[in-house]
């Protein structure tokens, strides 16, 4: 229990000085206004907690999201020839633990030059986002960098087929409507 | 062509009259009576009714803006249409009436409250001269005789709505504003006694002839005035019939859509009612530093001039910077320029009258001075918590009635000591036109007692009558009732052991 707040106890006289000035009362107003005064000046900066004003008009500025967060999945493609940097080695469907990962490959001959080698090529990647939970463990496992957790996490669809990302999407990302109101 | 000219004129009151005719006519009745009184009666309204609208958008902007939020941002620019989305809204709903209720009383009491707001706008002094609707001699006492009357909206409406919330709520709020009216109705006779006229305008040139503002001859008098007009206007920290975070609703309840609606207008109207005597009383008014009866049409144009210019300026760097190209965005430059525009051909033809400029001015002030103390109270209600139901009688009860009774004993004292050689002591008045005026060292003979004497005395005399009171705490209450327990048990217990020692020996 707080002492010395009952007037049987002693108060000390700064308690008395701040009570009879209404010390406390006047700091609150000193500070609701320094909040709206900043308010007033200040550039916008949505989501900036240092920013007197924190909200973010979301559909409007896009919201942040932390570095690390784990968002829509993506297929990542070989910035030279834009093929796929998948090599249907199947280990992040493995690693998944709820299996939602489905890769689909056949054995191709491809040509290398002068050798043909017999190689596994990627033909469907299913992944259903209504079942991750987004534990980056099939990212750690990818050997090729080729699956990636981005920061776009804007993942609701109008029904549940929508959950499953087909390589299409998981290469191009999704067809967006943006509102800008 | 001339006679319709001649009727206008007929009609026209006295001042348009004397400008275009240059005479005097002896009929005045429907001119000064009727017409023009018609005509203020609207602007008034229309411009009260815009100013309470935008005072719900201010009061959002201003809350969110102290919470680190934004407020309406979506309906126009800034949110800046949300009152008429709001009011449209509030027209479009559905208009209930309860089963159970009282149909007619129901209907009544919104309808009485807001008309109880409204009269009173009819005697607050806008501006000087012509920019009162009726300059009486007893305003103050209408003021708070008609805004008494909106307790009985509010009684009627808690009662018609035959539900328990709404009986309680009336209860509690109309026990509030009773309670309060006693404080406001003390804490204005120290600043009655030194202007001595219950005229709005009479009070407001007393102070001019006084040369000071009598929130420094009663500083009290305004605290207990600013506290008591808060809790007689149910606002924060006094909002107990609305107290959104505790209750359904207060008195208001049962009512939906526009009814509701009618509630809320009377509130904010009665904010600007209570703010406006204020100022009238301690504030001095539409004077400002004599300003008001110096300022000639050219000064006039160029301060009008400045603000607008300000204003343009104010869209372009928050509104038009740095947007990317919209509808808004154009209309928004548009509005820029044209302010721009009207500034300059403001400053530079400066179309006013001699009188027409003081007036406007007058105005001005005392609509700035208003919005400030507005702005307080905004201030206030969302800086500090709300008051329990205990404590809002206790701090009116016992804390603003007193302190308004004190302020009146002691300024009559300091008032009586004052007063011209032969009856008062100091002799620090004279008497001019029939009023008597502090002089200079009168002036300073009353801000000096007020704040020197005044204040420490009515503390002093608050503490030494609350010294009983636990600090509003329920816990330390509680706390104290055990331990008186605890004590007197263990008396009882010590003097039985005792007794039992006695029997033995
Ligand atoms: S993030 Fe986790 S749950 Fe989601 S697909 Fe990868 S391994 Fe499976
Ligand atoms: S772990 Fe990487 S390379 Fe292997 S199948 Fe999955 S996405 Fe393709």
């Amino acid at each position: 229990m707080a002492a010395a707040t009952t007037p049987a106890k002693r108060r000390t006289l700064g308690q008395i000085i701040r009570r009879l000035l209404l010390i406390d009362l006047f700091k609150g107003l000193a500070l609701t206004f320094r909040y709206n005064a900043r308010a007033l000046y200040e550039p916008r900066d949505g989501g900036n907690p240092l920013q007197a004003i924190y909200t973010e008009q979301y559909p409007k500025e896009l919201a942040r999201v932390s570095e690390r967060f784990r968002g829509a999945p993506r297929l990542n493609l070989d910035p030279e020839n834009g093929a796929s940097l998948c090599i249907a080695c199947d280990l992040c469907a493995v690693v998944c633990p709820v299996d939602c990962i489905e890769v689909g490959s056949i054995r191709r001959e491809v040509r290398d030059g002068d050798k043909v080698n017999k190689k596994k090529v990627l033909t469907t990647f299913i992944f259903d986002t209504s079942r991750c939970m987004f534990c980056n463990l099939c990212v750690e496992a990818c050997p090729t960098d080729c699956l990636e957790l981005t920061q776009s996490f804007e993942l609701a669809v109008y029904h549940r087929s929508g959950f499953r990302w087909d390589r299409e999407m998981l290469e191009k990302g999704i067809n967006y409507v943006r509102y800008t109101k | 062509m001339n006679v319709i000219i001649t009727t206008l004129l007929f009609a026209a009151p006295e001042w348009v009259r004397t400008a275009i005719t240059r005479e005097r006519q002896p009929n005045v009745f429907w001119s000064e009576y009727v017409v023009w009184p018609l005509i203020q009666i609207l602007i008034v309204l229309f411009i009260v009714l815009t100013v309470v609208a935008y005072l719900v958008w201010v009061e959002r902007k201003v809350s969110a803006f102290m919470q680190a939020r934004l407020g309406p941002m979506r309906v126009g620019p800034w949110g800046l249409l949300q009152p008429l989305a709001d009011g449209l809204k509030l027209l479009l709903k559905e208009d209930l009436i309860p089963s159970k209720a009282d149909q007619s009383v129901f209907t009544i009491a919104p309808i009485i409250s807001v008309v109880a707001a409204f009269v009173v706008l009819a005697v607050i002094p806008w501006g000087s001269t012509w920019a009162t609707i009726a300059n009486i001699n007893i305003g103050l006492l209408f003021v708070l005789a008609v805004s008494s009357i909106s307790v009985l909206g509010l009684v009627l409406a808690g009662w018609s709505s035959n539900s328990k919330y709404s009986l309680l709520g009336a209860l509690r709020s109309s026990a509030q504003m009773v309670s309060y009216e006693i404080g406001m109705g003390l804490s204005i006779i120290g600043a009655l006694m030194f202007a001595r006229t219950l005229s709005l305008n009479g009070i407001i040139e007393a102070q001019q002839a006084d040369r000071i503002w009598y929130v420094l001859f009663q500083p009290v008098g305004f605290v207990v005035y600013i506290v008591s007009a808060l809790g007689e206007t149910n606002r924060a920290p006094f909002d107990l019939p609305e107290a959104e975070s505790e209750l359904v609703a207060g008195y208001h309840t049962e009512y939906s859509g526009f009814r509701w609606a009618l509630f809320f207008m009377a509130e904010y109207t009665s904010v600007i009612v209570t703010t406006a005597i204020a100022v009238t009383l301690f504030l001095g008014g539409w004077t400002l530093f004599g300003l008001e009866s110096r300022i000639t049409p050219v000064a006039f144009s160029i301060v009008v001039a400045v603000l607008l210019a300000l204003l343009a300026l104010l869209i372009f760097w928050r509104g038009v910077m740095g947007e990317p190209p919209s509808i808004m965005r154009t209309v928004g430059m548009a509005a820029a320029a044209l302010f721009i525009l009207a500034a300059i051909a403001l400053a530079v033809t400066h179309p006013f009258t001699e009188q027409g400029a003081r007036v406007l001015f007058s105005v001005g002030v005392f609509a700035g001075k208003i919005l400030v103390l507005i702005y307080a109270y905004m201030w206030f209600r969302w800086t500090w918590p709300r008051y329990r139901y205990d404590q809002l009688m206790a701090l009116g009860w016992k804390w603003m009635i007193p302190a308004g009774l004190t302020n009146i004993v002691l300024t009559g004292i300091w008032f009586v000591l004052a007063l011209p050689k032969p009856q008062g002591v100091f002799g620090l008045m004279r008497e001019q036109a029939g009023r008597l005026l502090p002089t200079g060292k009168g002036i300073a003979y009353f801000i000096a007692t007020a704040f020197v004497l005044t204040i420490p005395i009515t503390w002093t005399l608050l503490a030494t009558i609350n010294r009983r009171t636990r600090d509003f705490n329920l816990a330390e209450q509680r706390q104290l009732q055990m331990r008186l327990r605890r004590e007197r048990l263990e008396k009882q217990l010590q003097k039985g052991a005792r007794e039992s020692e006695q029997a033995q020996v």
